[in-house]
């Protein structure tokens, strides 16, 4: 099921689908309502790029292009730094500056980007 | 604020007269120099001010502005026409005189007064550049000159007792651009001297206070072509900083030869003219640069140490080939940092926050920060000296004068530096901005948010840097040890840690290893005691000096794991449980030596279920075969695997926590609010084993009714398990229940407050329970206010 090489995104995200089908889950759908495309790279922006859709229109998180059109926003970042942007160590906005966040399409879109929507993972 | 004036437009730092009136700071501007054109009529008001100086009204203009500065009541009493003198006074008393002494050099328009007006004709250069608006009328400078020198010196006076420098309104100036530029330059520099004793934040603080109140901000720096132009002024700094290392020397140099030129040419005029002859617009800057470069041949010839200074010219090098790298994640952390500079009104090297992917050397990248960083002393240093010894030598008219004659002869020195860093290639920051957000339209909520943002940025910079050792993997001590020196430090740690005071055990048994630096159980309880209070990076750091020690603890391994797991890499987790199968005395035949080289997940997860085939009795294999399936996210049969092991060890709290932990991420957060409360009640009342039984089969038959029941029994006990605390949080706020998960986080950080992970949880949930009015006590780490809102 796993590899070695895995992406510390994919438990993230797939936290998140199973997060999504939670009250607490509909409630950010309801709230956010968008459709982001998320771009995960292992390394460097722009290369070996795994693509997320967390939609949060319908409340579903998959992976491959969005099929539906244009996503409200995209957003590229490296492995490690979306993992610091989800679990709330590093600040969207900061990330953008810091030219670690990569951001296409609407900018109101872009901003509901929040930590909030993601779940923290528990600690053993 | 310079960040917040870029994206909107930039109401303070724009041109006088242009600012909106949304700014704050714009209104300021607008309050004061839109009325700029009204000075010379007020002035004129002013009945004797054109030639007597010894009437107190030349100050009725000003008086009320006057008396809000703090330091002004030295000034305020004195007789108009000794004022010059009592202020240089008023500057010795402050215990500054040698600074007080740049300062006036600085801001010498004092001069004309103590020494009558024939003086002035010496100084039209000055006249000028201080009091451009007023050209026509040179008598009429007084006021405003006297408004700003008091100021001035009450920044001098601010750094007794470290009073913070407060903003001040001030009547209108008149300053130009120049001037302001020169007020920038040499407050950031003298606040240096001024604060030494100081931290940088404090110093930043004041100079910007300064700055605001003159109405002085990033604002010529502000516009045109950022990145570019920070670049050539990397590049200078490199060059003139590389120079400057040879130490005194070149300073001595520096000064001598100037000091020279100044005896060569006598009359300030004269030198600002044929300087002008010499080297033409490019001004002092590519003077300075030359003779840097000068001196630097000099030494070399003097056969001084070649090696360094091949050593600084590689280093130059590389600071170049830097610059010039177009990596856009490259160009944006220099837009960066530049961004962070100005608006510290500094261009002083501060935080280089290169990312080590960006740059392929991160090593020398430090090691020339290291250096410029040094440099910026030296210059400042230099910077002192060069002008105590004009002060001596040529007297009150010094290089001050110098400084504006050839700043007037020049012209604009100011367009000529935007000029000369517009030869760039880079593409405008605006139009980078844009770029990112072509289709975004930028309204004003959401540029306070970015700019916000920043002001995050640079908080959490701060942290970080005192953070960056420990991410790497090396063990951070603390700062205070009342242990050490203890006689037994480990049996004391070893009871603190029982008695569950963890942020104790942890001082104890930091001061165990330090003394017995190969103590594996000292560092493999420090690292369970940092994962208890919820610091994985800090448990890592330990747990790997104790596996260097006992690379074949099972105990070690297992923890290693668990921390990598928690910290989702997988790699290492695996190849920490791995090395535990491995190096277990009963299933270490299973493993297969080819394997260690590269690790496949459903390898390792085939020989843990090979090995709970074996001894389907030994909880610690379906412990690891839990946090197995955790890395796989299989999290019900990691569920199960936590249940197995908690039969075979009901009293082992942190396998309660585990299996609460893993039902919080497969989201079955409300049985995981269940466990926790059990194992909290198992690690507090040791002795209460009914308690414990009952929950255990509550639990495992999930019989909610008495789960709850016995919640509430375990929340009357008294835990002391900060990671259950915070992981108790977390599912109340991934259940939409933040108010409560509040309450868990602010319990978790008062049992221990160095708990990062918790202080950001909790600004979360503060934010989504529209608690926005305890964000500031979350931001300050105030506990007390905290405890007192939220109490649990």
């Amino acid at each position: 099921m796993a590899n070695s090489t895995q992406l510390k995104s994919d438990a993230l995200l797939e936290q998140m689908k199973l997060h999504l089908s939670t009250d607490a889950g509909k409630e950010i759908t309801k709230k956010v309502g968008l459709v982001y495309q998320i771009n995960i790279a292992p390394k460097k922006i722009g290369f070996n790029e795994e693509i997320y859709v967390v939609d949060l229109k319908k409340g579903e998180v998959k992976k491959g292009p969005y099929e539906g059109g244009k996503p409200d926003a995209t957003f590229s970042f490296t492995d490690e730094d979306f993992f610091k942007v989800a679990t709330g160590k590093m600040n969207p906005q900061i990330a953008f500056m810091r030219g670690a966040m990569k951001v296409k399409g609407s900018l109101s879109a872009a901003q509901k980007f929040t930590p909030d929507i993601f779940p923290k993972p528990s600690k053993m | 604020m310079a960040m917040r004036d870029l994206v909107t437009g930039g109401a303070a730092c724009a041109v006088p007269g242009s600012s909106s009136s949304s700014n704050p700071f714009g209104a300021l501007a607008n309050a004061l120099i839109s009325s700029s054109s009204k000075t010379e009529e007020r002035l004129k008001e002013i009945p004797t001010s054109t030639t007597t100086y010894s009437d107190g009204n030349v100050y009725a203009g000003i008086d009320e502005p006057l008396t809000t500065l703090p330091g002004s009541e030295f000034d305020r009493p004195l007789q108009p026409n000794v004022q010059g003198a009592e202020f240089f006074r008023g500057f010795r008393s402050a215990d500054q005189g040698r600074l007080a002494d740049v300062w006036e050099e600085i801001h010498n328009p004092q001069l004309p007064y103590s020494q009558g007006r024939g003086s002035l004709t010496h100084l039209p250069a000055i006249e000028q550049t201080i009091r451009p608006n007023n050209q026509l009328q040179p008598d009429f400078d007084g006021p405003p000159q006297r408004v700003l020198s008091s100021f001035l010196h009450s920044f001098v006076n601010s750094n007794q007792g470290g009073v913070p420098f407060r903003p001040t309104p001030l009547p209108v100036l008149g300053l130009s651009e120049g001037d302001k530029q020169c007020i920038r330059d040499r407050s950031s520099i003298m606040a240096r001297h001024f604060f030494a004793d100081k931290s940088e934040d404090f110093i930043n603080a004041q100079v910007n206070a300064l700055l605001s109140s003159l109405d002085i901000d990033g604002d010529i720096r502000a516009r045109g072509p950022l990145p570019g132009r920070f670049r050539e002024l990397e590049d200078y700094w490199n060059e003139s900083q590389g120079m400057m290392k040879p130490g005194p020397h070149a300073a001595d140099g520096w000064v001598a030869e100037y000091t020279q030129r100044r005896v060569e040419h006598g009359d300030p005029n004269a030198w600002a003219q044929s300087f002008e002859l010499q080297h033409g617009a490019n001004g002092w800057a590519s003077e300075f640069e030359h003779e840097q470069s000068q001196i630097a041949s000099l030494n070399q010839m003097k056969g001084a140490n070649i090696a360094n200074l091949a050593a600084m010219e590689q280093t130059r090098m590389l600071a170049h080939t830097l610059a010039q790298n177009n990596d856009p994640k490259f160009q944006n952390s220099k837009f960066l940092q530049f961004v962070s500079k100005m608006s510290r009104g500094e261009i002083i090297m501060e935080d280089n926050q290169v990312k080590p992917n960006a740059v392929s050397a991160p090593g020398d990248w430090a090691t020339e920060y290291q250096q410029q960083f040094n440099g910026g002393h030296a210059w400042a240093d230099q910077f002192t000296h060069e002008a105590i010894t004009y002060t001596i030598s040529r007297g009150p008219d010094g290089w001050a004068s110098e400084f504006a004659a050839k700043r007037d002869q020049n012209g604009s020195v100011d367009d000529q530096w935007v000029n000369e860093f517009s030869k760039l290639h880079v593409q405008d920051w605006a139009e980078e901005f844009g770029n990112q957000f072509g289709e975004g339209a930028l309204g004003e909520n959401s540029a306070d948010n970015w700019a916000n943002g920043y002001d995050d940025y640079l908080n959490e910079q701060i942290a970080a840097k005192q953070r960056s050792e420990t991410s790497r993997g090396v063990y951070e001590f603390s700062d205070m040890n009342p242990y050490v020196g203890h006689p037994n430090p480990l049996k004391e740690g070893q009871e603190l840690f029982r008695k569950g005071l963890l942020s104790e055990a942890v001082l104890a048994l930091e001061a165990e290893v330090l003394k017995n630096s190969d103590n594996a159980e000292g560092w493999r309880l420090l690292g369970i005691a940092h994962a208890e209070n919820d610091d994985d990076q800090q448990a890592i750091a330990a747990m790997m000096r104790a596996q260097e020690v006992d690379p074949t603890n099972l105990e070690v391994l297992l923890a290693l794991g668990v921390s990598h797991t928690n910290e989702l890499e997988q790699a290492a987790a695996l190849k920490y449980l791995y090395s535990w199968l491995r190096h277990h005395p009963k299933y270490g035949t299973l493993a297969r030596p080819e394997m260690s080289d590269s690790l496949y997940y459903a390898d390792v997860a085939g020989l843990f279920n090979e090995a709970a085939q074996m001894s389907p009795e030994d909880a610690d294999v379906h412990v690891v075969l839990g946090v197995l399936f955790n890395l796989s996210r299989e999290f019900d049969k990691a569920i199960a695997s936590f249940k197995t092991a908690l039969k075979l060890k009901p009293r082992d709290y942190s396998l309660w926590n585990k299996l609460g932990a893993t039902q919080a991420n497969s989201v079955q957060s409300a049985d995981a609010i269940d466990a926790y409360q059990q194992q909290t009640s198992t690690h507090a009342k040791q002795g209460n084993i009914e308690v414990v039984v009952d929950a255990l089969r509550s639990v495992l038959n999930e019989d909610p009714l008495i789960v709850m029941l016995l919640a509430s029994q375990a929340l009357d006990l008294k835990p002391n398990y900060v990671r259950a605390w915070a992981n108790m949080g977390i599912s109340y706020a991934n259940q939409g229940m933040y108010e409560e998960s509040i309450r868990y986080y602010v319990r978790a950080l008062a049992m221990n407050p160095k708990a990062d992970n918790a202080w950001q949880y909790l600004r979360i949930s503060l934010s989504c329970a529209s608690r926005n009015d305890m964000m500031q006590a979350c931001d300050s780490r105030n506990l007390d206010v905290l405890q007192k809102e939220f109490p649990l």
